[in-house]
């Protein structure tokens, strides 16, 4: 049982604390609700991009990461396509200095045209990294333009075009910021050893003077329902064939959500998971197989993947995927691997909460959906999944209609 | 509202080292050690059983990594799939892994399931069978994976720097070919596991909750293995590094550079050791480097670069890591030799100093915070024949090197002539 208090400031920061006295550390987690899906279309990869500029000094703080240092924090953030995540740790006796760097940064940024055009040239370096200089790097980047055609999950988070980045100008970034870096637009979580009445005092004293921001508000087009099978075949130099399949599904706070959770750890969840031990071990149709779901706040998707053995029929490795996922029907089988997932689910979240930033994290995140309290209750959410459950969400998610599929074809001749 | 705050940095206070938990340690009765961390305050476990059983031990490629990989692919009792059934159904995490020098597996779990984690960890430990047909789909599977990973510029760096520095006939060094991945048989997994995987040479490193019956169990499970009583030969393999000390590998359609520049060193035994850690730090070991402020922050050049020094029985080895724009790979070599110059020459000012022992101060709390932590702080020393003492006199240079010292070991250890510089990238 995690516990935890929560309190908002009259600017509308909402902060929570949980305290845990066992670590001479604390953790800060500042969540702002921005993401890759505000973007402008012509302009995507500029919350992204942000993050990084973050880090380029602010009002009154010309460098963000030395005094940090100077006091034994450490320091990180990322974006997705929902939020803009900024975590440090810091030993607690300087716990004050971690207040005044992320309030400073939350009340102006120091716009400077020279760390943004180091930062566009570090973000296309990320992006070659990630994307271009791996084996099978861009099939994501061709996944999402083919699975949502006007939401802009439709984007990667890093950009669709580096073009974007490479015309980013100051005037963008400086709007982008006072339209959703604000106390109002923001969750502040503290864990570790801290209690209750420092963490309010001191959120008083840096974030407390920080005024409210009007926010942009949010209108996103919603992804019409796919009503027919989508199908891309691209062929590259790689050294073997991949097969990637998505399927659309419902928003995080869904009511499915944890009984499709529930269908990927069936299918993928370990060593013993049914894609595995039937495609990878019997069949040997795969040498690798992977499933997961994306937990995107709007409707998101559930991702496969898998990389083929040599010599094998994509066509037969796409319909045995679909076999196995019909299988999962049948009852009599599938009892005994409900109870092994949730187990397993029990022991990862219990293992993912001995870490204070994992907890930081999560109460954010928790919080932005409006529940905080899933910190305690995603155990028992899992648990309740009924076999009912799966059986109907199968036959409304995994079919033929809602799904698009890549074959991602090599070319590679093998002796 | 309190508009008259002043925005500057508060009161800075000394990071002070915590006392590190002491390990308990007993033996089983057939003489295995154990060690028992209690820390954390969740009911769960960390379990690990390391063996001197890594690739230096292995007389032909691929054999300790696949040994260890097939400890769970079936034994006397239990089949590969009721194995991890089992583990997955009782909500274990099996991580198995063999390094240069040991290999073992760890376990992670929550507390109430401990007897029937032991039970499967002693089927897996000490009663593998090697069945064949596992054995060929794995190797199968793990041909997939090299081929894909051979593609990646920043593997095909360091397996390089690795064979440049311990030598083409080290296992420390030599580089894995296709071929090998079919010359491994269920005999020589046999005979490799036999001789390595025995009482004699294991460690057990519990951390965790640690409840009164935990050494009971332990003993019930696992003190009563034999040793077989394999006299094993000392190696006779010898380190020997290259004469060339550039190499590029040409990797046709990349749009990045791997660069790996670093040599072989001292390891964690050496006084010295100490000193290069925090030598290391203000090169290139978190993110207000030298080496990240220059080419990341300064210069756009890459997403990230890194040093590290790392220890190994025989050796110790430092390597500077990086993936560059193709255009941009002379000019950041050119500036990794500049900023080791500057370290040789001119001494590190106290500003800097002071963000590199409390930055490094702060580290040392992340290095012992919570059970999983722990253990591996406490393996990395013990492995040396070192206890927290180690610890406690890295806290101690941290707070005392003086920027002279820095000059004399970058000198010493950073010599420009004697670094290997491996380039994989397209032409």
């Amino acid at each position: 049982m995690i516990n935890y208090k929560r309190f908002t400031l009259e600017n509308g920061l909402r902060v929570l604390i949980h305290e845990d006295k066992s670590t001479p550390l604390i953790a800060m987690n500042i969540l702002y609700d921005v993401g890759s899906r505000d973007e402008d279309p012509g302009m995507t990869g500029l919350a992204h991009l942000f993050e990084h500029l973050m880090f380029g000094g602010s009002l009154n703080v010309p460098d963000y990461d030395t005094p940090l240092q100077l006091v034994g924090g450490e320091n990180n953030a990322f974006t997705n396509n929902d939020i803009t995540n900024y975590y440090l740790t810091i030993p607690s006796v300087n716990i004050e200095t971690g207040f005044w760097l992320e309030s400073d940064r939350m009340l102006e940024l120091d716009f400077s045209q020279k760390n943004l055009d180091t930062q566009r040239n570090v973000v296309i370096e990320e992006f070659k990294q990630r994307y271009l200089n791996q084996p099978y790097g861009d099939a994501i980047l061709k996944l999402r333009p083919l699975a949502y055609k006007v939401h802009p999950y439709r984007w990667p988070t890093i950009g669709m075009d580096m073009d974007h980045i490479k015309n980013t100008d100051i005037e963008h970034v400086r709007s982008f910021f006072f339209s959703h870096y604000a106390p109002n637009n923001a969750i502040l979580a503290l864990t570790g050893n801290i209690g209750y009445d420092l963490a309010l005092k001191l959120s008083q004293k840096w974030f407390g003077p920080i005024e409210e921001r009007a926010i942009q508000s949010r209108k996103l087009p919603a992804e019409p329902e796919q009503t027919q099978e989508r199908v891309l075949t691209i062929e590259q130099d790689v050294p073997s064939t991949a097969l990637y399949k998505v399927w659309h599904i419902g928003p995080r706070k869904s009511k499915d959500f944890y009984t499709l959770d529930l269908i990927t750890d069936l299918l993928a969840g370990g060593e013993s998971g049914r894609l595995h031990t039937k495609l990878v071990r019997d069949k040997k149709l795969f040498s690798e197989i992977n499933a997961y779901l994306t937990a995107d706040i709007d409707p998101g998707l559930i991702i496969f993947q898998g990389k083929l053995m040599k010599g094998v029929d994509i066509q037969h490795a796409n319909d045995s995927v679909n076999e196995v996922i019909k299988g999962l029907q049948n009852e009599s089988e599938i009892k005994d691997e409900m109870e092994k997932v949730k187990n397993k689910f029990e022991s990862s979240t219990v293992f993912s909460n001995t870490s204070i930033l994992n907890k930081a994290a999560n109460l954010s995140f928790f919080e932005l959906l409006g529940n905080p309290g899933l910190i305690n209750n995603e155990v028992e959410a899992y648990r309740n999944v009924s076999y009912e459950m799966v059986i109907e969400a199968l036959r409304k998610y995994f079919i033929p209609s809602n799904c698009s599929t890549i074959n991602y074809i090599s070319t590679r001749k093998e002796k | 509202m309190m508009n008259n705050l002043q925005r500057i940095q508060p009161p800075v206070y000394p990071v002070e080292q915590v006392v590190i938990p002491e390990a308990k340690s007993f033996r089983l009765n057939n003489s295995v050690p154990v060690y028992m961390i209690e820390s954390g305050t969740e009911d769960i476990m960390r379990l690990e059983f390391t063996f001197r059983a890594g690739q230096v031990k292995e007389y032909l490629p691929l054999l300790a990594s696949t040994c260890n990989m097939m400890l769970s692919e079936g034994s006397q009792n239990y089949s590969s799939e009721e194995l991890n059934k089992s583990l997955d159904f009782y909500g274990v995490f099996l991580n198995q892994s063999a390094e240069k020098d040991s290999a073992g597996i760890v376990l992670f779990f929550l507390n109430k399931h401990i007897e029937k984690v032991l039970e499967l960890s002693r089927e897996i430990l000490f009663r593998p069978v090697f069945p064949e047909p596992e054995l060929n789909s794995l190797m199968k599977k793990r041909l997939r994976w090299y081929m894909v990973n051979r593609e990646k510029v920043q593997n095909l760096a360091i397996d390089q720097f690795f064979e440049s520095l311990f030598g083409k006939n080290h296992p420390y060094g030599y580089q894995i070919l296709e071929k090998d991945f079919e010359n491994i048989t269920p005999s020589l997994l046999t005979d490799f596991h036999s001789k390595y995987y025995t009482p004699e040479n294991m460690a057990v490193i519990i951390s965790g909750k640690i409840h009164n019956k935990t050494a009971e169990f332990l003993n019930s499970y696992l003190g009563n293995i034999g040793s077989k009583e394999i006299n094993n030969e000392a190696s006779v393999n010898f380190i020997k590094g290259d004469k060339l000390k550039k190499v590029h590998i040409n990797k046709t359609g990349t749009v990045q550079t791997a660069i790996r520049i670093g040599s072989a060193t001292i390891n964690k035994q050496h006084p010295d050791y100490l000193g290069l850690k925090v030598l290391n730090s203000i090169l290139g070991g978190y993110f207000g480097s030298r080496l990240m402020k220059n080419i990341r922050e300064e210069k756009g050049y890459t997403y990230g670069i890194s040093s590290s020094i790392s220890s190994l029985d025989l050796a110790g080895y430092k390597v500077i890591s990086t993936e560059v724009g193709r255009q941009n790979c002379q000019k950041t070599i050119d500036e990794i030799y500049r900023e080791i110059m500057l370290l040789q020459n001119v001494p590190v000012k106290e500003e800097e100093m002071a963000v590199i022992r409390n930055y490094m101060s702060g580290e040392m709390l992340r290095m012992f915070d919570g059970p999983f932590a722990l253990a591996e702080s406490f393996k990395s020393t013990w492995e040396f024949g070192l206890d927290n003492n180690y610890y406690y006199r890295l806290a101690e240079k941290i707070r005392t090197i003086e920027p002279d010292e820095i000059i004399e070991l970058t000198k010493t250890y950073y010599n420009i002539d004697d670094l290997y510089e491996i380039t994989v990238g397209s032409e």
